[in-house]
């Protein structure tokens, strides 16, 4: 399995070439073109539960698509819904990563996804909401972000703070605090911040750069109110 | 080409931010690290550390993996153990002096785990209390919420049912059986203190036995129930039972109930008018509204208080309600919302017993008339 991004920036799209027999897991959607040796069937991952807690708690869809080379070796073109880069990690077994729920882009066959509870505090005030997406397993996993994605590395003990909304992915040997953005309360929010997290290493902190929810309040207030 | 399944992350300045993955073996003495050099798979060096230069914590997201660290030759090194194999494995072998920082990393995880259950516990109690509070506390929430609605509006709601029910039935405009009807209303509504409803009674030609009051005081008669009677205090007892349903406003009550708690919520925090298109959406029907038992039981009680006070024998409420059980003919749809028990006469008549014996004032017109002109023959016993 290779993948390469085609018109990497804000419109990218991922070339996946798949070996006979070889397969990948994709956002519900995520298809834009494959070859005819290419079969797409809709997979619960995990399970009916599992498919189903994922929907329910982490608002994952429901089903992800399987793309599978079973006539032959062929490719298969993928995008996200969002304007916004695409990155490739490899997943080796040991290196595992939280995925926020829309970070998701299509995965190896290898790969595991989880929805996994967090701590109350993440939860509530980490914007993620109380479940998210763990990948682990063994393969090549495509991320996709709001925005150019930056990767951050940090060094044992090295800590960094991002704002909670730019999160895409961190791996799980990063430790997370969620704070207040400025010493006082009113300032936190006046600041626009809220509520940042206090990142510390070692791992790979990826962040998108532009925020979703921002976005979208800036885009409602040209919506015409039809009444 | 050896294949090799790393089980740790080792960091440290020459690896990736990542961390690289490598294969740690405990051993008698230290950790063995075969790291993997490259992409392609290839066994790189390997190095080994003894249990002596290790300084170990609990790391990662959720504080469960063991994090040991070492002064390496060349530079300061990290390794993250996650499976639990290789931490117990690594827990056998350690030497005495690694037991307490060991013990104190455990106990950290389990701090954390007991800290996470704990929060999610009291969330978890909270909900449960929550939603048990409002399942029991819900008449509390009800009546909270129906003091909220205001009586034009429950007028409104109640208008629009009456008018869609009478739109399709004989309605009787006037007549002895109209008047008399309209003066047993007066009557007991007059002794209604503060009473914020005008009653609209409609007498309705129909051989149901039937009589309703809907929210916000429109009340159905039907001609079937006047038959029946053989006083007019029979008449009267209905009227009273049916009218406290509305003061008692039970009809609200049920709907809201109906409803369920997220229009009660609403409600109590301030949008009523809410409520109407909620119900349609709801397809709550007035007419098939059933009571519960608490409020026929409230209705008896305040109906029979009503009775006396407008001076109108009590005693016509209970026997006809006993003879609408006892002979279980025909269309007595009445009974149908309205199930009679003994329990309730007995109650009913051990009420009227306590009160003191006081004399009815009899009403202006005759009931003989009212029968003839309903068509009941007088000779007929109903």
């Amino acid at each position: 399995m290779k993948s390469e991004i085609l018109y990497p920036g804000a419109f990218p799209m991922a070339r996946v070439e798949l070996g006979n027999g070889e397969q990948i897991k994709a956002e519900s959607g995520a298809m834009v073109a494959c070859s005819p040796t290419i079969d797409i069937e809709s997979k619960m991952e995990g399970g009916f539960l599992g498919a189903l807690s994922r929907k329910f708690l982490t608002g994952e869809k429901f089903f992800f698509q399987t793309l599978k080379a079973s006539r032959g070796a062929g490719e298969v073109l993928l995008a996200p819904t969002v304007p916004g880069e695409i990155v490739v990690l490899e997943l080796d077994g040991v290196n595992e990563y939280m995925v926020q729920k829309d970070g998701f882009l299509a995965g190896a066959d290898g790969i595991t996804i989880d929805s996994q509870m967090q701590s109350m505090s993440r939860g509530l005030l980490g914007g993620e909401g109380f479940f998210i997406l763990k990948m682990s397993g063994k393969g090549m996993l495509l991320l996709n972000s709001f925005g150019a994605v930056h990767k951050i590395e940090l060094k044992p003990g090295q800590e960094y703070i991002v704002d909670n909304s730019h999160l895409v992915a961190w791996s799980t040997t990063t430790s997370y605090n969620i704070e207040k953005a400025t010493s006082g309360w009113v300032a936190s929010f006046t600041s626009g911040e809220g509520f940042v997290c206090r990142f510390r290493g070692p791992g790979v902190v990826y962040i998108q750069s532009r925020n979703p929810g921002g976005f979208g309040a800036w885009v409602r207030q040209f919506i015409p109110v039809t009444e | 080409m050896i294949e090799l399944q790393p089980n740790a992350l080792c960091f440290g300045d020459e690896f990736p931010a990542s961390g690289a993955p490598c294969l740690v073996h405990v051993e008698g003495q230290g950790l063995t690290i075969t790291f993997l050099s490259d992409r392609e798979g290839v066994v790189g060096h390997t190095e080994s550390v003894g249990f002596s230069d290790l300084t170990i914590s609990a790391g990662g997201l959720d504080h469960n993996q063991l994090v040991a660290s070492w002064s390496g030759s060349v530079e300061q090194r990290t390794l993250y153990l996650k499976s639990p194999e290789l931490i117990r494995a690594f827990r056998q072998a350690a030497p005495a002096h690694l037991n307490r920082p060991l013990e104190q990393a455990a106990e950290q995880v389990r701090q954390v785990r007991q800290r996470h259950r704990f929060v999610w516990g009291l969330v978890g109690g909270t909900v449960f209390a929550v939603i048990l509070g409002l399942w029991f506390g819900s008449d509390v929430l009800v009546e909270l919420a129906v003091n909220r609605i205001p009586i034009e509006w429950e007028q409104k709601l109640g208008e629009s049912a009456y008018r869609e029910f009478l739109a399709g039935q004989d309605v009787m405009k006037e007549g002895i059986a109209v008047d008399a009807v309209k003066e047993m209303t007066q009557r007991l509504a007059s002794q209604v203190p503060n009473n914020p409803y005008r009653f609209d009674v409609t007498v309705v030609r129909s051989d149901v036995v039937n009589a309703f009051a809907l929210p916000g005081g429109y009340v159905v008669v039907f001609t079937g129930l006047m038959k029946k009677a053989e006083s007019p205090e029979e008449v009267a007892g209905v009227l009273a039972h049916e009218l406290n349903h509305v003061l008692r406003r039970h009809g609200l009550e049920r709907i809201i109930k109906q409803l369920g708690f997220v229009a009660v919520v609403s409600i109590v925090l301030g949008n009523p008018p809410g409520l109407g298109g909620a119900m349609k959406q709801f397809g709550i029907e007035l007419m098939t509204l059933k009571f519960g038992r608490a409020q026929e039981t409230e209705a008896d009680t305040t109906g029979l208080d009503l009775l006396y006070r407008a001076k109108i024998h009590p005693e016509g409420m209970i026997t006809f309600f006993q003879r609408l059980t006892e002979k279980d003919e025909g269309r007595v749809e009445w009974l149908s919302t309205h199930p009679m028990s003994s329990a309730r006469a007995d109650h009913l008549k051990a009420r009227l017993a306590e009160m003191p014996k006081q004399q009815s004032e009899p009403f202006s017109f005759e009931w003989t008339k009212v029968r003839d002109a309903l068509g009941v023959s007088s000779g007929s016993a109903p």
